[in-house]
């Protein structure tokens, strides 16, 4: 797991990672459109993932990125 | 919490987000460090747990129970000119409020009940989206209706304690109270939602004067 997140350059990362938190916080600003279950349920299983794996590989970039040996 | 409130965050951060995503070379300096910081991680995270406490606080409210199609009876039945229907006389008297009618009797007064009433909603919309969506007639609480409920609101009203059908036996009062008789299948209030019968009922029009 750590492989992969070390094989992308710290920038590369971040577009990933602004990529995917942009796209899960603009499917969670649709779901407050129309009080819905089908927004509920887009909400918790859409929009929630896509912003934690924004989190998620922004933080990793970040580890990864200290664990390299500074030059 | 206001909808606006989650919308304004979200937004900003959304900005953020793309910023640092297109320009990935600022998070170079100190600035953009910092930015990608708030943008990817304080601001989103903010942002779920905002957005997740209105989906939750809009989950209760009427307008979302009977925004699916098998309850729309459900929705008419709060709606019959009939005393006898418990929920109509609740709804149409503000005895509950009326944007939250479902969830003010369907919720469980009991520690977690809210949990408890949450987790009842996900099994709702499991059957609605993966499910066998059964007749409006054939539904049914997963478990029986607990005096509990009623007793939350109409315990030691007036109107509850002195009224002398409940007082009909010295012990009568005491098993309502410990649930021993139930309100709702005692031939006491046993017209509930009965969805099965409406199309003989009247319905009240509100703002409409006999």
């Amino acid at each position: 797991m750590k492989n992969i997140f070390q094989s992308l350059s710290m920038g590369r990362a971040l577009k990933w990672s602004g990529f995917l938190v942009s796209t899960g916080l603009i499917v969670q600003l649709l779901c407050l459109v129309r009080i819905h279950p089908f927004s509920f349920i887009a909400f918790l299983g859409i929009g929630c993932p896509l912003v934690g794996a924004g989190i998620v590989l922004y933080l990793f970039s970040i580890l990864t990125q200290s664990d390299k040996p500074q030059a | 919490m206001s909808a606006w409130i989650v919308i304004i965050i979200a937004a900003v951060a959304i900005l953020m987000a793309l910023f640092v995503g297109l320009r990935s070379k600022f998070t170079q300096t100190k600035e953009g460090k910092m930015m990608a910081f708030v943008g990817l991680l304080i601001l989103p995270t903010i942002c779920v747990g905002l957005g997740f406490e209105e989906q939750m606080t809009r989950a209760e409210s009427t307008n979302f129970c009977l925004s699916c199609h098998v309850m729309n009876d459900f929705g008419h039945s709060l709606y019959v000119d009939d005393k006898s229907y418990i929920p109509a006389v609740h709804y149409q008297n503000n005895f509950v409020p009326r944007d939250h009618a479902c969830y003010t009797c369907h919720t469980n007064y009991a520690m977690f009940g809210t949990v408890k009433a949450k987790w009842g909603g996900m099994h709702h919309l499991l059957v609605q989206y993966l499910g066998t969506i059964p007749k409006p007639e054939d539904i049914r609480p997963y478990e029986p209706y607990n005096n509990r409920e009623c007793l939350h609101c109409h315990l030691g009203s007036r109107r509850f304690e002195e009224n002398d059908a409940h007082l009909k036996t010295a012990t009568l009062m005491a098993d309502i109270k410990a649930d021993r008789l139930t309100c709702t299948s005692s031939k006491c209030h046993d017209t509930v939602h009965d969805v099965g019968t409406l199309k003989d009922a009247t319905f009240w029009k509100p703002g409409a004067t006999k």
